[in-house]
């Protein structure tokens, strides 16, 4: 009996803590609001500075207390889950480039009433940057930042090879590459197989991501993105490695990246001298702006919180503290950027939104990679990349 | 007088009372059978429906996403180059790692069962990367394997063998072709050590030398062990999802779709895509290929176990 | 490759046999060291890597110089102590409810009659083809609808009884002599009772076996954490999930990545270590009833 009885109370015990524990991850029920944003980290730097974000809100805000949450891995999976199970964090980032798809999905919620009552001023921000989070007139989100690509050269590399300047055309890339070549350094170039970096090519030859990918224009550029690799004066990196780390490795000489190579660089590879130049053009000037903003789950139960968290972190002064790391490009027009950012700043006339707002992005993502992949190797002809990418867009 | 009213009141009282017994037993069975039953039910057979009905609807992230039922899911995944991508993977994949890992075992049985010292040193040995999850193998072969990595550097290749799509698939197979190989051999061990001893010493009475013993007389004693592991980790094979999903970091298939595998393109249409219809529609395709394949085992296996 | 038996040590001494069979020995022994530094090599070598900093990392060979930096980041900043306590919480209640409930069912089918308890058997059997990417959609559509998304109870409750475990407790119970029960019956134990303290005890070879391989499974276990309660969840990650995000987030961390892996491998293989009679007959007679 007394057996039987301590085993029941055991149970029931061991349900008490597993109730205690499953409930943890409960809200407080005081006057303060809980309010969580999360994002990804690209590194320490970004994890610390949205965490000086939280600390300075919830310093001069006494009813609302945010939380930080990096969701790391990938986090577009990630956020579909949680928007599967209406468990979606309060405020969240968003890339320009899924935005499309989770607007279509349903599952972004449109601010403009917050913002009507609010009366917050939309002005501020970029048109263009802003625009990449619009539906038509509703605005489902606000960019906290954003960076374009530029050119990154390696001094020692360059000085060595008697090249004084980063290349500005693409004529000049090939004859400084082979310049390079001449003195030492096996693949000059480091280029992704992305068109997150290809992108920008195929619209300094005139064409365009949105309309006519066949077009010969395009077909031309990609044809020269590959050729540089084919022709050995680019190389792609190898797995678990990027271009930024090629060029703190002092393997490649020159290298487009976006603003998150300046805090990478000294803290990484302090030893590595490089500069910045704006992006080479060919007949026009073209580049892509990858941009991420701050925005609301349709299926949050407290939205005009979230709402204020949100509107403080892109405002002035939580943008003024998102800039002082120098991560990424300031979205308004009012908060500067960390100096030195010139040859970003100059893009941004040419820079187009990474997504182009099109809901079928994340796929034909995956497709583009795959397919560039695909084409390098030599087992894809470039019409057909193309023709596949087109189909994607389209979502079929 | 008194016993024959015994006698007669007894059997229906005895009967009464015998099934109240099975009355009261049956019970008992079916309370002690009532959670499994119920969960097997609740997760395994109503699945199993659940799956085939949103195969045939619209279903985006929260639920469905546009009216209309139809074969429209089913069309996409059979007409998807990708997934046809995916079923030559895993089928490439599955006739490589399971003769590989059946060679592999039945070699490390063979190694173990002879008379030697440290017999339990070198069955942990050989058993001791199949103990370890599938993530920490994949980390550490990717570091190992890297293109400036331990076996590069000690074989004097220079390929990234994990990164490029020629040899990542292979890659795939000697991964897990080496973590799999010790389960394989706990077979075949105990295979090896119910083949009576008097077989040996015919076959050395009359002078067989090892391979031929091996050939001619082990390996043939040693089929239904064959097929069991030929079933049984064939199947496995096929669910091949956790390593790819690490070497790709994600569900891409990237690079080139060499990661590509059917539960990689479930995983990629359900969170990737969104689009859980075609994630159904395909799980319920890829189901009646292992259904088949399942099948194929229980006749076989089932005929030698009879046999 | 023969086996030598007392019966073969008796047959006459052929000369020059002897010193084949010290060549044959000695190739012996080297293949099989040479198979077992194949095996062992990419563990030992992540130990070593495990305390490289990171900047030495790129390097190939052994720690220049020695360092404790990767394990001290990896417990605080990279969350590790909370992966842990993760794993062992859904770990121990799984392999606790799971092994009750296997063997409560296994007992039922083998020793209760009860109408329809073949059927219901070939049933169990049937759920044993159901593969897990078929009830991957629906399940997690289940879940979502249930509002267990994000919480370790959705895993415990797909995890609660698992056929093949059902199946070896019922294969084994049905080895035991019946006098066992009708011992208890004479002694007026109920049903239940006589499962718990006459039949269960006797069953433990089988449940410990189990237990083992269960906790192995659940340690180890990836796909499921990740659909259920994984993504986008960081403090509910368990310790493969929090290694998966360590390699995803930060792919040339290799000190922290290898720490995070041994730490992964450590328990399992302590385990191993100590019941591995237990786990090799777990595995082989699993999978011969199976």
């Amino acid at each position: 009996m007394t057996k039987r009885l301590a085993m029941v109370l055991g149970l029931a015990g061991l349900a008490v803590v597993l109730v205690a524990t499953s409930a943890q991850a409960g809200h407080k029920t005081h006057k303060v609001t809980n309010v969580t944003f999360a994002g990804w980290s690209s590194g320490p730097d970004e994890d610390a500075l949205d965490q000086q974000m939280a600390n300075a809100f919830n310093r001069t805000h006494k009813g609302i207390h945010v939380e930080w949450q990096v969701i790391n891995g990938n986090y577009p999976e990630a956020m579909t889950a949680r928007f599967a199970a209406h468990n979606a964090p309060d405020v969240f980032y968003v890339d320009s480039s899924v935005i499309g798809s989770w607007i279509k999905q349903g599952v972004i919620a449109p601010l403009n009433g917050l913002i009507k009552q609010t009366h917050f001023n939309t002005k501020a921000f970029y048109p263009k940057l802003l625009g990449a989070f619009k539906k038509g007139n509703k605005i489902y989100g606000f960019p906290k930042d954003w960076s374009p690509l530029a050119t990154e050269i390696n001094n020692s590399l360059f000085a060595r090879a008697g090249l004084h300047k980063a290349p500005k055309t693409w004529a000049q890339l090939r004859s400084d590459a082979k310049t390079l070549q001449q003195h030492g350094v096996a693949h000059p170039i480091c280029l992704s197989a992305d068109w997150a970096r290809m992108g920008a090519f195929m619209y300094q030859n005139g064409g365009s991501i949105t309309s006519h990918l066949t077009s010969k224009a395009n077909a031309k550029a990609v044809g020269f993105y590959v050729g540089l690799i084919k022709s050995g004066l680019a190389y792609t990196p190898p797995s678990g490695s990027w271009c930024g780390q090629e060029l703190g490795q002092s393997h490649a000489a020159i290298i487009f990246e976006g603003n998150w190579l300046l805090p990478y660089m000294p803290s990484t590879y302090p030893g590595t001298h490089f500069s910045v130049a704006p992006m080479v053009h060919n007949k026009k000037q073209g580049n892509l702006a990858f941009t991420v903003s701050w925005s609301i789950a349709k299926s949050n139960p407290h939205k005009a919180a979230a709402w204020k968290v949100l509107s403080w972190l892109v405002g002035k002064q939580g943008e003024k503290i998102w800039m002082s790391k120098g991560l990424a490009l300031s979205p308004r027009k009012d908060v500067a950027s960390k100096g030195g950012r010139k040859p970003f700043l100059a893009a941004a006339p040419y820079a187009r939104g990474w997504g182009f707002g099109n809901p079928n992005f994340a796929n034909a993502y995956t497709v583009m990679g795959n397919d560039l992949n695909a084409v390098i190797s030599g087992g894809k002809s470039i019409p057909a990349m193309l023709a596949d990418v087109g189909k994607a867009l389209k979502g079929q | 007088m008194a016993t024959t009213t015994a006698t007669e009141a007894g059997p229906s009282r005895l009967r009464a009372s015998m099934l109240g017994a099975r009355f009261r037993e049956a019970g008992w069975g079916y309370a002690f059978a009532f959670v499994p039953i119920a969960v097997f039910g609740l997760f395994f057979i109503y699945p199993l429906g659940y799956a085939v009905y949103i195969s045939f609807l619209h279903w985006g992230i929260l639920g469905k996403t546009a009216p209309g039922s139809g074969t429209f899911n089913y069309a996409k995944v059979i007409h998807d180059p990708v997934f046809h991508t995916a079923l030559k993977n895993i089928g490439e994949y599955t006739v490589a790692v399971v003769p590989l890992e059946m060679a592999a075992g039945l070699g490390l049985a063979l190694l173990i069962n002879q008379k030697i010292r440290g017999r339990n040193f070198f069955r942990s040995a050989f058993y001791f990367p199949s103990i370890a999850s599938s993530v920490a193998i994949a980390v550490i072969v990717l570091y190992l394997f890297s293109q400036g990595g331990l076996f590069n550097h000690a074989s004097g290749f220079t390929t990234d063998w994990y990164g490029n799509a020629r040899t990542v698939g292979w890659g795939i197979v000697g991964m897990n072709t080496w973590t799999t190989s010790g389960t394989v051999m706990l077979f075949y061990l105990a295979a090896l050590q119910a083949i009576p001893d008097d077989v040996y010493e015919a076959a050395a009475l009359d002078n067989t030398g090892a391979w031929r013993t091996f050939w001619k007389i082990t390996f043939p004693l040693l089929r239904p062990a064959h097929f069991f592991c030929l079933v049984v980790f064939g199947i496995g094979a096929l669910k091949l999802f956790d390593q790819p999903f690490i070497v790709a970091a994600g569900a891409s298939g990237a690079p080139n779709y060499a990661t590509m595998y059917p539960i990689i393109y479930i995983y990629n249409a359900a969170f990737g895509v969104s689009d859980f219809g075609i994630a159904a529609a395909a799980g319920v395709l890829y189901f009646i290929l292992i259904f088949a394949l399942t099948v194929v085992e229980r006749l076989t296996v089932g005929r030698q176990q009879a046999a | 490759m023969t086996a030598q038996t007392p019966a073969a040590q008796a047959k006459p001494y052929i000369p020059g046999r002897a010193r084949s069979e010290v060549v044959r020995k000695v190739l012996l022994y080297a293949i099989m060291l040479a198979v077992a530094a194949v095996f062992l090599v990419p563990f030992l070598y992540t130990i070593a890597t495990a305390f490289k900093s990171i900047p030495d990392s790129v390097n190939v060979g052994l720690p220049h110089p020695w360092t404790t930096d990767a394990w001290h980041k990896v417990w605080t900043q990279y969350d590790f102590p909370t992966y842990i306590k993760n794993s062992f919480f859904l770990a121990a209640v799984v392999v606790s409810c799971n092994l009750f409930l296997s063997a409560l069912g296994g007992y039922a089918f083998a020793r209760l009659r009860f109408p329809g308890r073949e059927l219901l058997f070939l049933l169990v059997l049937g759920t044993l083809m159901v593969p897990d990417q078929l009830r991957l959609i629906p399940i997690f559509v289940m879940i979502v609808h249930w509002g267990l998304f994000g919480s370790f109870w959705s895993y415990i409750l797909i995890n609660l009884v698992s056929a093949v475990n059902l199946f070896f407790m019922r294969q084994y119970f049905l080895t035991i002599p019946r006098d066992f029960e009708e011992a208890a019956k004479l002694d007026g134990a109920g049903y239940f009772k006589t499962f718990w303290r006459v039949m269960l005890p006797l069953a433990l070879p089988a449940t410990a076996a189990l237990a083992i391989l269960q906790f192995q499974g659940v340690w180890n276990d990836f796909f499921w954490p990740l659909i259920l309660f994984g993504q986008g969840n960081p403090d509910h990650y368990t310790i493969q999930l929090g290694l998966a995000e360590l390699r995803f987030t930060y792919t040339t961390l290799w000190p922290e990545i290898a720490a995070g892996s041994l730490i992964a491998i450590i328990p399992v293989l302590v385990i191993f270590l100590a019941f591995q009679r237990f786990f090799v007959s777990g595995v082989v007679s699993a999978g011969v009833k199976g």
